[in-house]
């Protein structure tokens, strides 16, 4: 990419939390911007550009408006990364997918106000499930050293690299006791690495906030969840909480 | 082989002055939570010797799980250093399977091109082993190891009212014991070797170690494969925590500057489902019953027939990881026994 690249930060239907995380890099901020040109960013600098090298999108896409906007995002943008799980499966804003009606969760957010414009929104997407999408950087929110590593393989023109082993290989390296053997229930069998196991190493069973490797074994974790007395909805509200892929068999 | 003795509590003040002395770094068996680990000692107070299996074997110490394998400058063919932290160590505690399992690490990184970073580790470091004093229920080493630890244990230790009974197989063994209060051993060997048997293994494979790999040979299509791969979650558990798994990947990190680079090495395993993706994408053991049968393979009879000894030394980790409770390779081999295929079992 010959001169540095130019980089810009997008948000749609999220908290901003992993935006945070960019900004929270600390002296790597300085490192970042001696790599790339940060030409757009809301949460951190005023300005604008017409065109990206590297566009960066966090949150889902819910309404018809964040549709134009994202495809217009991406005609203008060479490379694009969703980032954060909202971003990446919908995360934790899917859920309300999962709902009989969309009217009624509106209702019981909104209340008397459910019926404004501006919240006229209908089943929840991940960005890829509306525009090519390059590269997901996942999580809730995003490790940013991953996304430090993500920007530097792109500088380089190599393909970043996301972990693709559950978190149970993380678990191990920091030889927890597995939590199942201390009659928990964790995502880790599932869940895609990265995070350190930092949830299970602190006593904390998984909730898979990365959602889950590239083909989760859900039929298996049905059976050990079965043997843990979970009923189907138990089982299917767990692993759907980051908005990871609904379908469990039975 | 000259046998000496010394009490607990000598042995301990032994450690202890070791430990002063800072001639190397010693590491020994303490507990973490409801189980045990190796980690380096900083008194003897939190040794404890009394212990069923490790979380994860001494490998990690001779392969860690990360490894600095060198430091370049991107685009600066000249500037490759190689880096190799091999500070001298001791490890204290180590049961003879585990000692078996070292043997059989040394074997795949000596031979061939000789692997600097591990063989480094290895020759800086004393092994301590120690006959199991506490029995653990996955355990099926006696149905699979021979004499291995014997080949790479500096000093092996058996106990005994109170006492360790030390072997001293080795001259650097010799040399390490040195100043402890190590005394004439004054029990028969058959009082010794009957030490050495107290604990038993409730496990064992339900064939003769000898026909493991032309067993397997003959059950290639057996529906275990399937079974047992159906189930799998291709966590990595049970090769990550295997003490004969050495299988690693390399890759380089570059700092934000892009002027300093680190290559580092990182555990893989066969379980994983991106460990056999090569170029363009093609993953050559995509199903996750080929990928449990390769395992099971390498084990059984891929390094039985290259180096005529069971790749498995029976610690029982990988059963005890399981979340599935599929993974140890005695529950594999009792269900083929079970479902013998008509005339393809041996």
């Amino acid at each position: 990419m010959g001169s540095k690249p130019k980089v810009a930060f997008f948000d749609f239907a999220c908290c901003e939390g992993c935006q945070l995380q960019i900004a929270n890099l600390e002296e790597d901020v300085i490192g970042l911007t001696n790599l790339v040109d940060v030409v757009e960013f809301r949460e951190v600098l005023t300005g604008s550009a017409p065109e990206y090298d590297i566009a960066f999108i966090e949150g889902s896409i819910t309404r018809k408006e964040d549709e134009e906007r994202i495809k217009d995002i991406r005609e203008r943008s060479k490379l694009l990364v969703a980032f954060g799980q909202c971003a990446v499966s919908g995360g934790i804003n899917r859920l309300k997918n999962n709902r009989e009606s969309l009217d009624q969760v509106k209702k019981e957010v909104y209340g008397d106000s459910y019926n404004m414009p501006h919240l006229d929104t209908y089943p929840t997407k991940g960005v890829d499930e509306v525009v090519k999408v390059d590269f997901h950087i996942p999580g809730c929110p995003i490790d940013k050293n991953e996304f430090l590593s993500v920007v530097k393989a792109i500088a380089l023109g190599k393909t970043p690299s996301i972990p693709n082993y559950p978190v149970c290989i993380e678990c191990k390296l920091r030889e927890n006791e597995c939590l199942f053997d201390l009659n928990e229930v964790c995502l880790g069998p599932l869940a895609r690495a990265g995070c350190g196991a930092v949830c299970p190493s602190n006593g904390v069973p998984c909730d898979a906030c990365r959602g889950t490797v590239d083909n989760p074994n859900q039929n298996a974790m049905h059976e050990i969840l079965e043997k843990y007395n979970y009923t189907v909805d138990e089982i299917k509200r767990k692993i759907n909480l980051f908005g990871v892929k609904p379908e469990v068999k039975k | 082989m000259e046998i000496l003795k010394i009490s607990e509590s000598d042995f301990l003040s032994f450690l202890d002055k070791k430990i002063d002395e800072k001639n190397e770094k010693v590491i020994g068996v303490v507990k973490k939570g409801s189980h045990f680990v190796f980690n380096e000692l900083e008194s003897s107070d939190k040794l404890a010797l009394d212990y069923d299996v490790t979380m994860l074997p001494p490998k990690k110490y001779f392969q860690p799980p990360k490894e600095l394998l060198l430091k370049y400058k991107p685009g600066d063919s000249e500037s490759y250093q190689a880096v190799n932290n091999c500070d001298p160590m001791a490890i204290v505690g180590i049961h003879y399977y585990d000692l078996a399992a070292i043997y059989m690490m040394d074997r795949a990184f000596s031979e061939g091109e000789r692997d600097e970073h591990y063989m480094k580790k290895r020759e800086n470091s004393i092994l301590v082993g120690l006959y199991p004093t506490k029995y653990f229920k996955y355990r099926f080493a006696k149905s699979v190891v021979r004499d291995q630890a014997y080949k790479v244990a500096d000093l092996m230790m058996v106990k005994m009212n109170g006492e360790y009974i030390v072997e001293v197989v080795s001259e650097k063994g010799k040399e390490f014991i040195k100043g402890g209060n190590f005394i004439k051993n004054n029990y028969t060997l058959q009082e010794i070797d009957d030490a050495k048997n107290k604990v038993k293994d409730d496990q064992k494979i339900p064939i003769s170690v000898e026909l493991v790999p032309d067993y397997l040979g003959k059950n290639h299509a057996h529906p275990v494969w399937e079974v047992f791969g159906e189930k799998c979650f291709s966590c990595g558990s049970c090769v990550l925590v295997c003490p004969t798994c050495y299988c690693f990947d390399v890759r380089d990190e570059v700092e934000l500057s892009l002027a300093e680079g680190k290559r580092i090495r990182v555990w893989d395993g066969c379980m994983l489902e991106d460990f056999a993706v090569c170029a363009d994408g093609h993953n050559f053991r995509k199903e996750k019953g080929q990928r449990f049968r390769h395992r099971i393979y390498r084990k059984g009879k891929h390094l039985p027939e290259k180096y005529h000894y069971f790749g498995c030394v029976g610690c029982g980790r990988c059963q005890y990881s399981c979340a599935a409770d599929i993974a140890g390779p005695v529950k594999v081999l009792k269900y083929m026994e079970d479902n013998k295929q008509g005339g393809q079992n041996v």
